[in-house]
This record gives C-alpha cells, structure tokens and sequence, in this order.
C-alpha cells in the first residue's frame, strides 16, 4: 500500500535519479514539463470526460435516456464530441476585435491551467509547492473575469457584452465571500500553504469545523464557475450564449474546457480546504481519496445544477453582498472565539 | 337564445344609428354605415343590463362591391353576443378606430389593415403586421391575384436599414 | 467622442432565439438591463391559413386547423367542424361527442404540460421541462394509436370523428388518469414550490384585471387576473353542460399565476376526462352527412376555449362547396399584445419569464 500511495513520488524521484546532479537545473526543468504535460491532460480528460458525465447525471435526475449509443451505455460518447468539435469550422465573425477574440479563450484556459499547478494531488504530489497556495489560487482565478470581459467585449455583439459585463458584476461580487469563507481554515492552521492545510486536518477535517465556511464556499463557487443556478453568465434562455455567443468550433471547446477545468479546480481546493485532502481510510492510495473527494463535490454541484433553476441578477447580487458576505463574517468572528476560547483552555490544561 | 332585453336595447341602438337588425342561428346582427360604428359600438357596450362589452373579435370582409367590418361582441359577465357589421367603400375604405373603446382592437385593426386594405381613423400604430412593410395589395380581397409558384420563387432582396 | 450618462440600446430578439419559442421576435429597448419598451413583430410564420380555406372544400379544411395551435390540436379543429356542423345544423351520435371531448382535453392537458415545461425551461429549469415531456409523449401516444399522427390528430370530421378508438386505448387513458396525481405533486415538488423559481415569477409581469379586459386578453391569462371566465361554461358547446368541473380563478395577476392557473386547469381536465371516460356510450361514431358538404347561405360565428385562449370561427357559407370568408380569431394573436403593457421596468431576464407565462404559440399567432 504505502509504494501505491507513492507511486508518483517516486516516480518523480526515478526521473530525478536519471540526472547526474538530481536538483540541477536541467531535472527540475524535465520534472516541471512533465508535471505540466500531466496536469494539461489531467484537466483536458477530466473536462471532456466531466461533459459526458454531466450529461448522464441529469439524464438520470430527469428520467431521459441520455447519450447511449457509443460504446457499452454510451460512455465513449464524449469523444465522439471531441473530435466533432475540433472537425467543425473555426468561424471569425467580422467587425470583431480579432486580437481579444483570439486570445480570451487561451487566456481562459491558461488561468485554470495555472490553478492546477498548486493542487496537492497526494502526499508530496504537487506540482509547485506554494507557500502561497491559496492566496496564489484567488490572484489567478480572478484573472478569469478579465478573459470573459475580453470575450464578451471583442465579440461585437450586444448579447456577448452583457453577458460579458455580467461576468464582472457576478464574478467580482463572488469573489469576496469565497475568499471571506477560507479565512476561517487559515485562521486555523495558520498557513498559506495547501498542503500544510492538508495536513493540519489529519485527525479531522475542517468541514466539522467550519460547516457554515464551506456552504458558503460551495454556493459561492458554483457562482464562480458559472453554472446553475448562477448561469447567468451565459443564460442560454436570455442572451443566447452570452460570451461565447460568436464563438465556433474549437475556441468554444476551449471554452468549456476551461468550465469544466474551473469545476474541477474549485472542487478540489474545497477538498483541500475542508473535506481533508488525500485522508481516508487506509484500503486505498491517498490520491485516490483526493480524486474521489473531487468527485463528491462535483456531483454536489451537478446535483444543485439540475434541480434548481436560474436566479434573477438582481437577486443574485442581494444574495452575495446581503447574505452571504455578512454570513462569512460571522464565521469568521466565531472562528476568532473559538480559536481564542481553545488557546485558553491549552493554556489551563498546560498550565 | 338571444334575450329579449338585448333584443329591445339593439332595436332601439338600429333606429339611432340607421341600421338593420337580423337574427340568424341564435345571433343578433346590426348592419349599419361606416360612420355610425364607433357610435353603435360605444353605444352596444354601455347597454343598460345586458352591455355587450368585450370586442371578441374584429375582421374584415370583402362582399365584391363593398368592404365590411365585423366586430362580434360579447361579455364577461353574461351570454349575450351581437354581432356589428360596417359597410365600408371599397374605393376609399375608411372606419372611425375602436382602439380609444378597446386597446386591444390595435393588432385586430391591423391584420384587417394588412389584409384588406382598411384605414382605421385614430389607430396609434397602423402598420402591416403579417406580411412585410413593403409587399403590394391587400391579400384577403376577393381581386388580388394569388402568383403562381413559378412567380412566387422571386427572391426578395433586403433593403438598407431593415 | 463623450457619452454622457447611459444610453438605451436596443436588441433585436428572434426570430431565432431560444426561448422565444417559435418564431417570433421583438426589438427590446433596453436601459442597461432593464426592459423600456418592447416592439413584437410577428408574422414569420403566417401561411394564410384564411386565405387557404377560400380555396378548399369544408372537409379540405379541416387538416389545416389542427396547425393553428400545433400543440393542441384536436380542439382547433373541434371549433372549426362544430362551426360547420351549426351551418349545416347536422346532429353528432353520443360516442362521437365524447370521443371529441376526451381529445379536445387530452389536447390541453398536452398545451399546458408544454407551457408549464418551457416556463421551466425559460429560467434554466431542465429538470421540471423533462418532466413535462415525458408526461406529454403518453397524450401524444394516444393521439398516435388512434389517428396515426402524433401532434396534429386531424380526428374530428364534419358530423362525428374519423373512426372509433382503438381496444388498447381506454386501459391506457385509465392507466394515464391514475398515474396523474402523481405528476401533479412531482410538477409541484420540483418548479412551483422551487424557492427560486417563485422568487422569480411572484409578483412580476402583473396584469391588472381591468388592463386585461381592455386589452381583451382571453383563457387563463385572464383567468390569472381574476376574471373568472370561461366558454365551455359560459356558453357550453359540445356536451362539456354535462361534466361537473370547476374553472380555477387567481387573483395574483402575475407570470407565477399565470403558470400555475394551468397546473389547476390540467386538474379540472382530469375530472372532465375521467367522468368522460365514465359515461361514454357505445354506438357509432359518425352522423349521417352528405357526401357534399354544401351549406345554405348563412353565417354562423362559433366560439371555443382553447388552451392559448378563446378561439372565434366566424364562417361566411355563400352556398357553394367553398366558403365565402373562414375567419379564425385566435386566442394568442390578441395575447401577444399584453406584453408590451406588462414588461416595462422588468430585467431582460423577467422578459424571458412573462413571455412564458404569456403562453404563446406561433401558429396560431401567425395563422
């Protein structure tokens, strides 16, 4: 068990011990193409294969049949929707702004790429290992309002630029309680660092103790990625497509695997942040648990998704700046109490 | 089936606006001049006891030698139905507007428009509303000429500013 | 170049656009997010339907009329023949007329399954939407066993209906009848009790009742405004005297009323179907009618409750095989009208929802 846990340690460690200096420059730059080789697909496969699983799960929440006629039950579906994606013609309207245009979708999916490096898959399994991780994670992530702007703006068309101004008025109001329910964990562990914040939760994980944190998390993440309820982004139903509106092709693919990819990612920091990392009980590796944390939480959010429908702008924005950020803060008052009320009862104890 | 109430009240409405009063299949009919309608209809839907005050519907109708509108009026709050019908010049068909009785008659003033050709006095917004702002004639009359298929594949180009 | 303060915009919704149902469209002027005015232009879909009927036969007709409101077919046609049937004073057998009824209501249990599901739709709703679709295909199912088409029936004809229903068709409509109650609960559980979805229709979209009246706005849209109107009892046609049902009334006048009025009215459908379904007679299914449909010289103007509205067939017979003039007075035609004096001061996104609620259906808008 434990040369499964490590598996990619040590793997790492072989491909470091093929150098003659194991930490020269040269291994570190081999390691670190390779770290970013696994993690593109990591998230090129997950998003691809997330779409297929989306697809099944409200299929089966709404008593449809679903995609079923690739492979056993259609699960070869999505690559079948890969490949039409990248066969279909790649169409710039004109009068747009052909610079932005071309680069909001890179730049997309470069920021959730970016997101991925600091993730700690396992013990010791992390690309780069932040002692900033989380304030690393926020600096990033926000850089994705900025792609959607760029999209929406350079798009030329009026539904694109609502939709793209509403990503600025949804994504930066989300932002604050996101960061607002963290600072509890921080306040705990007293570190930036994802994967010290993993350890710190061994004996248990902090969602027992900052329940309240993570609903706010979670709520305003599905906000973050920009998915139902908080769609309004793309609102299919009102402005089409909003920024993605004249987008074709594989550009639009790039922009669903950054979704996807952001999905994930935020997933993954809640696993991080609350649902105790690569922890659980031993029958299985470490970064399996992580995985299927990842997994947990996503058919959480699938779940929300599916059932509810979409709110008004106006409520949406009551409910970040009147509800949600007043919430935060009060966890993290009662964060200071309780860690204020623990370091008094250690002193007495102690003493 | 048509009350005797209603029946009295449309008699003496057809003596005021120079009409004729028929009753076929259970309905009432009042055939009057183009210029007495609004005055018929204002009248039909301030009957005392039995007002007939909701406009049900508004069409036009071409009879060859004149144009008619027909308004069918009925009520929410009781059975009675009549039926109004204004004759209109074929030549020059003009009719006072019910949208000042009814707001809703706007778009019925305006299919009659588009299709027959019908000028409402007064209408806020008397545009075409099936058939494009720029198309010829007026379908619903007996002399428009229907093209053949081979006319018909004519593409239209789109003007400036559409 | 300055721009000083905000600049109203407008954009152009339709005729291809999601959630415009169809093919309608409107240029909305907007003020940032909020709606200022709202022009509809329709017609994208006119076929002349009235024009058509000058050159056909009465029976050529009838086909013609199940198109009208394609979600519902066997009641415009119920309209159009019962308008027929009074110029031609031809007597219906019993069996016939329940046959017609059971359809006419199967129709707008159908209508109104699809309102309610594209409603849902319209605010991101996929769940309750599938729902409703799964429900509706088992009407459709019916129509299908019976009349080989699924949407559009054409079953009704001049003096009866097409043929008798087939042996595996009552088991099914009981089967259907029990299992509603069921999908009552479950519309309810998952998009009228939804916190967010009444957060966003209550009390948006309101239409006064006196502004419904005089914008003559008909069916459950005026329902939904507190007038408590309806043809089948007002002036019964058919046999719906015979059927003990209710016609459900709200005083809301808001997008929230004005879907959940149909949710009741799919209910009082059940009750008129099952004591349908109770009473049917045997016998046969078609009068005896003349080869020629040839009616005297007359005028006849019939009006029926369809799902989308009052249905008016204002038929002028000139006492050939043709009639003179078919004038069809759609329901949802006038209803588009409303939504002009309802949107002003609502989001873009409450656009989306009033349009729903305004339950149109461009066939018949279009004629």
């Amino acid at each position: 068990m434990d040369a499964l846990n490590n598996l990619f340690v040590n793997i790492a460690a072989a491909i470091r011990g093929l150098f003659a200096d194991s930490h020269s420059f040269s291994a570190d730059l081999t390691i670190n193409i390779i770290a970013f080789i696994i993690l593109f697909l990591i998230m090129v496969v997950a998003a691809l294969f997330l779409s297929l699983v989306e697809r099944k799960f409200a299929h089966w929440v709404s008593q449809r049949s679903g995609p079923n006629r690739l492979g056993p039950h259609g699960w070869f579906q999505f690559i079948a929707d890969a490949v039409k994606m990248l066969g279909k013609e790649d169409i710039t309207p004109a009068n747009v702004d052909k610079f932005f245009f071309k680069m909001a979708p890179m730049m997309l999916v470069g920021v959730t790429l970016m997101v991925f490096g600091v993730i700690p898959f396992g013990k010791g399994m992390v690309a780069i290992d932040l002692d900033l991780g989380i304030f690393y994670f926020f600096a990033i992530s926000s850089l994705s309002t900025l792609a959607m702007l760029m999209a929406g703006w350079a798009s030329n068309n009026k539904y694109s630029l609502l939709g793209g101004l509403r990503a600025v008025a949804q994504m930066i109001s989300y932002e604050i309680p996101l960061l607002f329910s963290l600072l509890g964990v921080i306040m705990i562990t007293q570190t930036f660092n994802l994967s010290a914040i993993i350890e710190a939760q061994e004996t248990i994980p902090f969602v027992f103790l900052q329940p309240l944190a993570f609903i706010i998390y979670l709520i305003a993440g599905i906000a973050e990625t920009n998915r139902a309820p908080f769609d309004q982004i793309q609102g299919e139903q009102e402005i089409v497509a909003g920024p993605f509106t004249e987008y074709s092709g594989l550009r639009w693919g790039l922009f669903m695997l950054a979704e996807y990819g952001n999905v994930v990612a935020t997933s993954a920091i809640a696993v991080t942040m609350f649902l105790g990392g690569w922890y659980g009980p031993g029958f299985l590796p470490g970064w399996l648990w992580f995985i299927l944390k990842i997994w947990l939480v996503i058919f959480l959010m699938m779940w929300i998704r599916w059932t509810f429908v979409r709110m008004r702008i106006d409520h949406l924005m009551h409910f970040a700046w009147k509800i949600l950020l007043p919430l935060a803060l009060v966890n993290i008052f009662l964060t200071g109490i309780g860690i204020y009320v623990y370091e008094l009862l250690i002193a007495r104890i102690g003493g | 089936m048509v009350s005797d109430s209603l029946r009295a009240r449309v008699g003496e409405l057809a003596v005021r606006v120079n009409g004729e009063v028929e009753e076929s299949l259970g309905e009432l009919e009042l055939t009057v001049n183009d210029r007495y309608a609004v005055e018929a209809l204002t009248s039909a839907k301030n009957f005392a006891d039995v007002p007939c005050d909701f406009l049900h519907d508004l069409c036009g109708m071409d009879l060859e030698d004149h144009l008619e509108v027909v308004y069918q009026l009925s009520s929410l709050r009781g059975p009675q139905r009549l039926r109004i019908i204004a004759r209109v010049e074929r030549d020059n068909p003009v009719i006072d507007s019910a949208t000042p009785l009814w707001k809703g008659a706007d778009f019925l003033e305006r299919e009659a428009f588009d299709m027959f050709g019908i000028q409402f006095r007064g209408h806020p917004n008397l545009k075409r509303i099936y058939m494009w702002d720029d198309f010829e004639g007026h379908p619903m009359r007996k002399d428009y000429v229907v093209e053949s298929h081979e006319q018909r594949a004519v593409m239209r180009v789109r003007k400036e500013g559409e | 170049m300055t721009i000083e303060g905000t600049q109203e915009y407008s954009i152009n919704m339709g005729p291809q656009h999601p959630s415009t149902h169809g093919v309608f469209r409107m240029v909305v002027h907007l003020d940032g997010e909020v709606v200022t005015k709202v022009e509809p232009k329709i017609g994208y879909l006119h076929r002349g339907l009235e024009k058509m009927a000058e050159s056909r036969t009465y029976t050529q007709f009838i086909p013609y009329t199940d198109r009208l409101d394609y979600l519902a077919g066997p009641h415009n046609s119920l309209g159009y023949v019962q308008a027929v049937e009074k110029l031609m004073e031809i007597e219906v057998p019993e069996r016939a007329e329940y046959l017609r009824v059971i359809f006419a209501e199967l129709g707008r249990i159908a209508s109104h399954l699809v309102m309610i599901a594209s409603g849902s739709l319209d605010i991101s709703g996929w769940t309750p939407w599938s729902y409703c679709f799964r429900d509706r295909e088992r009407i459709l199912d019916f129509f299908e066993m019976t009349a080989g088409n699924r949407m559009t029936p054409n079953f009704v004809r001049i003096g009866g209906v097409s043929h008798d229903v087939p042996d595996e068709f009552m088991p099914a409509l009981k089967s259907f009848l029990e299992d509603m109650p069921e999908m009552m609960e479950e519309y309810y559980g998952i998009f009228f009790g939804n916190e967010i979805a009444q957060s966003r229709m209550k009390s948006v979209g309101i239409l006064p009742k006196e502004l419904a009246e005089n914008l003559l706005i008909t069916g459950a849209n005026l329902r939904a405004s507190g007038v408590q109107y309806d043809v089948r009892k007002a002036e019964p046609y058919s046999i719906y005297d015979r059927f003990d049902f209710k016609i459900p009334v709200l005083y809301g006048c808001d997008t929230y009323d004005r879907h959940f009025i149909r949710l009741l009215e799919i209910q009082e459908s059940k009750k008129i179907i099952e004591q349908a379904f109770r009473d049917i007679p045997a016998g046969p299914v078609m009068a005896k009618v003349p080869k020629v449909i040839k009616p005297p010289v007359s005028k006849v103007y019939h009006r029926v409750e369809n799902p989308k509205g009052e249905m008016g067939w204002y038929i002028v017979s000139n006492g050939t095989t043709k009639p003179a003039r078919v004038r069809i007075r759609t329901g949802a035609f006038v209803n588009v009208q409303m939504l002009d004096a309802i949107v002003k001061g609502w989001k873009i996104q409450d656009l989306v929802t009033i349009f729903a609620s305004m339950d149109l259906v461009l066939g018949e808008v279009d004629k």
